[in-house]
């Protein structure tokens, strides 16, 4: 994924996609306030000077994917773990909740279900199907949208062909109306992602952490 | 639903359908037929429209298989159906192009919502406490139509009202042709932060009475004054969608955005330049850059055509503009407004924008029409990078539906300040029944205009609408529409393209509920009444859609010959994409929609009146679309609540945003709770400080505050309308929601939560620390 | 009366376990009833869903992983003391021992306990376990709490063993002393001691063994502890210094409860004969020790911390000097070093109540610093949008109490079934004496006469 903050206007439809792809509940006000409030995407904001001559920053934060997870060791379940295509997955069904993933990882992008998720009836009608709901005590987080990938690999497959460049997106990245979220295969030198990812704009966020985050935040541009 | 659940609703339903069985065979259950397209866990995708906001985006819809508990006929049941599960951006439609907005993302939650009115329902309690019972829709249907007749055989047609929601389209062409044809004056829209002033001001500079559009894809600098255009405003997704572009869409070109307004909206947020202007003053900027143009010839004044002239002094160079004297007034320095000047005019293509709290001042109109003469001068309008009025497509199977807009223009519309006034000083009000299709008046107006006790004196109240509000629950019948994911929506979006739209859906899912669609129960009532005059032609909504699709011409041409049958069967082709739409080649776009006329004498700047004393109120109040909820009408949604607003990142809540050095003056902290007073009302709420506020500017974002709107949003957080003075633009008599003055005082004990997603407001909160 | 004579050692040592007072009950009573709402809290908690609790977005750990540490590093009062006092031979810490390792077993098992309470699922603390199951996969032991798993099963077991040895000739003595079904029970647990020459030797080899053995073992126990923090990338936990300043801290916090311990014993066992100043006295001076090897830690982890300048860990660093975790820090210091350290270092005030005020500040400050290591840390990750506070909640705190109720409580009921000082290895220190150098006859000679 490369992330564009020249063209992010904060505008979060990114937050909302991914509460409706991937059956993220709401927690209502109290346990909100307690932060049990689940985003695996957000979009932080930090102000930069003082008034009048003040700026505004926004920057889109989902789990990094990192090559060198440091959520995955710590993981005595094997909960958190990286798979073959090089994404970390989180198996719902072998976290046992101890929380310390979360710990570990520094994007702090790892949230633990407090409660057994509800849904006032009928939003559950909503639920997408191919994502399973998570249970009290275990973590979640950013998948990149996983479900979304095996769907297109095994129509791909199906059909006999490869993956093209952009055939897929992630919830997220298909809302942002400014094209801020792109998605591709860093593996294939030629897709956009990968092509963003060169860019002299791109970092690394918490770069020296030695996470490689498989993320590429592009530098907001100035005109001044 | 969990299978134990599943087997209870089947057991209930087996058992039911056993007893039923018995004696009576018509009383059927709801036969478990799948709906054929669907294959179980296999997704298909269907276009929509999204109905959150006037931007009008198109839809495409997942809909899978699944199993929804409903009731039919009294009985409860399990029915296999194709149930809505995602929304996104309908890619060929193009206002959206495949991308929706967090409000739209959201949408989907209306349909599903647990608090959705699910039945007809009468009035049993006094009004407003929501006491209703359950009726029938024949009940509802009938009572209706006889309420309405009895107006008509008392001769006393003019006293049907209905208050619906801003839309166009054929929605709300059938209710303005149902009211035109049974006697009644044309529906009537009232909306906080509506557009009218921006509109006349685009009828009276370049002949459209029409929201503009912006090529942000291909301009080059963009000054905005006040408008929230990547927030809130006008049409935010295509409007994000050239903003990505105008930043990183052009190899090595990256248009410049300055914006002005005295709270850092999400907009400024994103500009290169954010210009902290006073309140009320945003065209005397407009006018000073136009000076600097002017006067440093780098543009002649007639270039403005008749925008410039509407301008007093423009063909003189604007006299009263000089750079000190817009430094004074506007708090902006005379250097920096000389070099925007500059720069806007050796950028071309370049375009300024106006919207929001700008136009709702009490010299609005000027500040919108400096603004329009500054785009004019610098080449803007209908040019590549510009401003551009999207086409308006005669999607119309009205036979007389020219004249009922003329007769509309003519009969000038009034207010809600207005018709409130009216029923409260009359005797025998001259609205006897008012039909509402989700228009929340009573919540959106200011009290002043005691709008609430005024619908008190109306003798009957029918709503339509999916929710009980604070307007709905004074209904004395309720007749709930389906949601938008249930019926036939249509759309003609006003604004975001250059392309002529008309956008069209069928029901993309059954009924959840036993509700029925507004178009069509206005289409049986009509039935039921003996003297619409002529009948309305259409048997069902659909049949309306249809004629007026099959109108448009097949292809977008210049001209179309007229009957000439289309090559393609555009009825089904709009069904199938979401709508019609068709580039209209420059040059050949439809002469302005208002008749060129008299532009009057031209105005010139009088400041802005602001109500409250300075001394006694010394701020400005400023209350701002919310990025969750609008005007407030997306408050019940459970996402949107929980959503981190993106400047403040609260939750669930409101807030009073004051600058940090205001509030060390006024010995407040993050948090605690103010009393914020106008002239007119007070309230209260937590503080956050922001550093991007004016030290005397008071923020408050609209939407919270609801006394009856769904379990999410009832009794939630502060409505700041409450504190709005009953002051209007001046010219259009628009609701002029930015001109109120209030103070603030702490209150010590009050214990309002302050829901904040995010912990620090700096990204190196320790980065100055002494070593 | 003069303990003097291995009989009245016998009759004195063994009186709590032959004769039960009101006062007994009332005791185990009120514990009792402080413990079973501490579990009745964790299952509220269970039942409810782990919200209930305080912990939240993004500080994950609170109360429950800093009283695991707290009490594991309690742990390191017994075993490890004993096993280096029994290594050295120090004469004085005969009537010390057993106490001591006694606290280690209960603080151990206390300890153990808070992984599973801090579960999300605690039902399925068993995948933590090595077995084969249909799963078909391994615990990951790249994770530092598998490693935990491990290091505090060891020295539970060890410590265990390290307590139960020297038990048998005082269960074979109890055995003897009574009758009925006592005796039977005595009687297993004596493991048919007859007191032989043979059984002398071989209990004495294996307390060799085990105290060279249980040294390392307690050592990497808190090293391990102390692992779970600074494997994980989060700001001032990435730390070298982290081992040896948990060990320490655990040591210093073992001291001190070794110390209330005692005092209680020595009051309402009425052991004054046999707990005496100078018990108090040498292990004030230890406490003094650590007291000062603990705050050379925490002097030189701040201060590198603060030269480095390293942004991420500022944050901590000043959350918790001077931001909203300063009363706590500040409170800290001085329950760590204001107060014990003129207590201690001053012989007048080193008295039984002198070391026993002090070692009560010290647990609190070492508790205080247990969850100064977790919670300002958490709360102030690498993002500073995504800090944020956390506040216990009554579960939390309850069961925090609960456990400080069941160490009690495990204690009175421990000592009242098993003599809590040994009585063989008093009698072997007051009467004949295997091996003696003519320093701990010396010694010997002092203790005795320092005597009141
Ligand atoms: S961002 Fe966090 S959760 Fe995601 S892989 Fe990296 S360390 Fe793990
Ligand atoms: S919370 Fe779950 S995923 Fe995270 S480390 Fe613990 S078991 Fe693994
Ligand atoms: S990739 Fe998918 S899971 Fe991750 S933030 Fe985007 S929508 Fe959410
Ligand atoms: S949707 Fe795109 S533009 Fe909007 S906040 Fe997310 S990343 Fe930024
Ligand atoms: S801008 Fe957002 S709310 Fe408005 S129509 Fe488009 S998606 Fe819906």
């Amino acid at each position: 994924m490369a992330v564009d903050l020249d063209r992010c206007t904060g505008c979060e439809a990114c937050v909302t996609a991914c509460h409706a792809e991937n059956n993220i509940p709401t927690v209502g006000d109290t346990q909100a306030a307690r932060g049990r409030a689940l985003h695996w995407m957000r979009v932080e904001r930090y102000w930069e000077g003082e008034f009048p001559d003040v700026r505004l920053k926004f920057r889109p934060v989902m789990c990094q994917q990192c090559d060198a997870a440091p959520c995955e060791p710590v993981c005595p379940t094997y909960a958190a773990h990286h798979t073959d295509e090089g994404l970390n997955a989180q198996v719902y069904n072998r976290c046992i909740g101890t929380r310390y993933c979360a710990n570990a990882c520094p994007y702090n992008v790892r949230f633990f279900n407090f409660f057994n998720p509800s849904w006032d009836k009928p939003l559950h009608l909503q639920l997408n199907p191919d994502v399973s709901v998570r249970e009290v005590g275990v973590m979640e987080k950013c998948t990149f949208c996983v479900q979304r990938i095996k769907a297109a690999e095994v129509q791909a497959k199906a059909e006999d062909r490869s993956l093209k460049d952009g055939e897929l997106k992630p919830a997220c990245a298909q809302a942002c109306p400014a094209t801020a979220l792109v998605f591709g295969d860093l593996n294939d030198p030629e897709s956009e992602v990968s092509r963003l990812s060169r860019s002299p704009r791109g970092t690394k966020l918490l770069d020296d952490q030695g996470t490689q985050p498989k993320v590429t935040y592009l530098q907001r541009q100035s005109s001044e | 639903m969990d299978r134990r659940e599943f087997l209870k609703a089947s057991a209930i339903t087996g058992a039911s359908a056993t007893l039923a069985g018995c004696g009576h065979p018509e009383h059927q259950l709801i036969r478990f037929i799948p709906e054929e397209e669907l294959v179980p866990g296999v997704a298909t995708w269907k276009p929509s429209i999204c109905p959150l906001c006037p931007a009008g985006c198109g839809l495409l819809v997942r809909v899978m298989e699944g199993d929804a508990e409903v009731v039919r006929n009294g009985q409860i049941g399990l029915i296999k159906m194709g149930l809505a599960k995602k929304l996104e951006g309908n890619p060929a439609h193009p206002i959206s192009q495949g991308k929706l907005c967090v409000r739209g993302q959201a949408a989907i939650q209306i349909t599903y919502h647990p608090d959705r009115l699910r039945h007809p329902l009468k009035r049993t309690g006094p009004r407003g406490a929501g006491a209703f019972q359950e009726v029938t829709w024949d009940q509802a249907i009938d009572e209706l139509a006889s309420k309405v007749g009895a107006l008509a055989e008392a001769n006393n047609q003019g006293a049907l009202a209905f208050w619906m929601r801003p839309s166009r389209g054929q929605r709300r062409e059938l209710v303005a042709q149902f009211l035109h044809r049974f006697g009644a004056p044309p529906p009537f829209s009232f909306e906080l932060f509506g557009e009218d002033v921006l509109r006349r001001a685009n009828a009276l500079s370049f002949g459209r009475e029409q929201l503009p559009t912006f090529d942000l894809a291909r301009t080059r600098y963009v000054i905005s004054f006040g408008a929230d255009f990547l927030g809130t405003w006008n049409s935010p997704v295509s409007q994000n969608i050239g903003y990505g572009l105008m930043r990183q869409g052009r190899p090595g070109q990256r248009a410049k955005l300055v914006q002005l307004e005295p709270r850092m909206s999400q907009t400024g947020a994103n500009a290169d330049e954010w210009l902290p202007i006073r309140p009320g003053t945003e065209g005397v900027l407009a006018l000073g850059l136009a000076h600097v143009i002017l006067n440093g010839r780098m543009r002649s004044a007639d270039a403005a055509g008749r925008a410039g002239t509407l301008v007093d002094g423009w063909m003189n160079g604007l006299p009263d503009f000089t750079l000190p004297h817009v430094e004074t007034l506007t708090g902006i320095a005379a250097a920096r407004v000389e070099r925007i000047a500059r720069e806007l005019a050796e950028s071309a293509p370049a375009v300024a924008i106006i919207g929001g709290a700008p136009l709702a001042q009490t010299n609005g109109l000027f500040h919108a029409l400096a603004v329009n003469a500054l785009n004019a001068l610098v080449g803007s309008v209908e040019t590549p990078g510009g401003v551009f009025f999207t086409p308006i497509p005669n999607a119309s199977s009205k036979p007389d539906a020219a004249g009922e807009r003329e007769r509309r223009r003519q009969s000038a519309a009034p207010t809600l300040d207005k018709l409130a006034a009216g029923i409260l000083s009359a005797e025998r009000p001259p609205i006897q029944i008012l039909l509402l299709d989700e228009a929340n008046p009573v919540f959106a107006a200011p009290p002043a205009w005691r709008v609430k006790d005024a619908l008190q004196k109306i003798p009957f109240i029918a709503s339509f609408g999916n929710f009980l509000d604070e307007t709905s629950i004074l209904a004395d019948l309720i007749l709930p529409d389906h949601s938008f994911l249930e019926s036939w929506v249509d759309d003609v979006p006003e604004a975001g393209t250059t392309m002529a739209v008309a956008s069209v859906a069928p029901p993309v899912m059954k009924a959840l509920h036993q509700t029925r669609a507004m178009p069509d129960v206005l289409l049986d009532v009509a039935r039921r009444l003996p003297r619409l005059n002529p009948p309305l032609p259409w048997q069902t909504f659909e049949q309306m859609l249809r004629a007026s699709f099959e109108a448009l011409p097949a292809r977008a041409a210049p001209q179309t010959t007229p009957g000439v049958q289309p090559a393609v069967d555009v009825w089904s082709k709009a069904q199938e994409q979401g709508g019609w739409w068709a580039e209209t080649p420059a040059g050949t776009r439809p002469p302005p929609n208002v008749a060129t006329r008299d532009p009057g004498r031209p105005v010139s700047f009088v400041a802005a009146r602001f109500d409250g004393e300075t001394n006694e109120y010394p701020f400005h109040f400023l209350p701002y679309a919310s990025q969750a909820f609008l005007d407030g009408s997306l408050a019940h949604l459970p996402w949107l609540q929980e959503l981190p607003d993106v400047v403040t990142t609260a939750m669930w809540s409101s807030w009073a945003e004051i600058n940090p050095k205001t509030a060390e003056r006024l010995q407040i902290a993050q948090g605690n709770v103010v009393e914020i007073a106008s002239r007119h009302g007070s309230l209260r709420a937590p503080v956050l400080l922001s550093p991007g506020i004016a030290p005397d500017v008071i923020a408050m974002p609209v939407g919270q505050g609801h006394e009856h709107y769904t379990r999410y949003a009832t009794g939630r957080g502060a409505n700041p309308i409450s504190l709005l003075a009953p002051i209007v633009e001046e010219e259009t008599g628009a609701l002029a929601w930015a001109a109120t003055r209030v103070r603030v005082s702490r209150v010590v004990g009050a214990d309002l939560q302050l829901i904040l997603f995010a912990g620090a407001l700096r990204e190196r909160p320790h980065e100055h620390e002494g070593r | 009366m003069s303990p003097t004579t291995a009989r009245q050692i016998g009759d004195d040592l063994l009186r709590p376990l032959l004769h039960t007072s009101w006062r007994f009950y009332l005791v185990v009573a009120l514990l009792g009833g402080i413990v079973a709402s501490g579990l009745g809290a964790w299952a509220y908690q269970v039942y409810q869903g782990f919200g209930v609790t305080g912990i939240r977005w993004p500080t994950y750990w609170g109360f429950y992983v800093t009283n695991f540490v707290f009490w594991i590093g309690i742990s390191h009062a017994g075993t490890l003391i004993s096993a280096i006092l029994r290594l050295v031979n120090a004469r004085w810490r005969r009537p010390v021992t057993r106490c001591a390792e006694v606290i280690t077993v209960f603080a151990l098992m206390i300890g153990a306990m808070f992984p599973i309470i801090h579960l999300g699922r605690p039902w399925l603390f068993f995948w933590l376990i090595p077995y084969p199951s249909e799963r078909q996969i391994w615990p990951n032991f790249r994770s530092p709490l598998v490693w935990d798993f491990f290091a505090i099963n060891t020295y539970l077991a060890g410590s265990l063993l390290f307590l139960l040895l020297p038990l048998i000739p005082d269960f074979a003595l109890v055995r003897d002393r009574t009758t009925g079904w006592r005796r039977k029970i005595y009687g297993v647990l004596a493991l048919g001691w007859q007191g032989t020459t043979k059984q002398w030797h071989r209990l004495e080899s294996a307390m060799q063994i085990m105290a060279i053995a249980i040294i390392p073992v307690a050592l990497s126990v808190h090293t391990v502890v102390s692992f779970d923090f600074s494997m994980a990338p989060v700001p001032m936990w990435h730390s070298t210094i982290f081992g040896p300043y948990f060990v320490a801290g655990a040591i210093f916090s073992g001291i001190a409860a070794l110390i209330i311990a005692m005092a209680f014993l020595r009051r309402f066992l009425h052991l004054e004969d046999y707990l005496h100043p100078v018990h108090f006295e040498n292990l004030g001076k230890l406490l003094l020790m650590m007291s000062l090897l603990w705050t050379y830690f925490i002097f030189a982890e701040r201060l590198t911390v603060w030269y480095g300048n390293e942004p991420s860990e500022m944050a901590v660093f000043w959350a918790t000097q001077r931001g909203e975790f300063a009363p706590l820090f500040w409170t800290m210091i001085v329950c760590n070093f204001v107060i014990p350290f003129p207590i201690l270092s001053l012989r007048r005030l080193r008295t039984i109540a002198g070391t026993v005020v002090a070692s009560f500040t010290v647990l609190v400050g070492m508790w205080l610093e247990r969850f100064l290591i977790i919670v300002p840390s958490l709360s102030h990750k690498q993002l500073p949008y995504s800090w944020g506070v956390y506040r216990p909640r009554p579960v939390e705190i309850i069961i925090t109490i609960a456990t400080f109720a069941a160490m009690a409580l495990l204690y009175v009921l421990f000592s009242k079934v098993v003599p809590i000082i040994s009585i063989w290895e008093l009698k072997v220190g007051g009467q004949s004496m295997p091996v003696v150098t003519p320093k701990e006859e010396r010694e010997a000679d002092g203790l005795w006469r320092a005597r009141p």
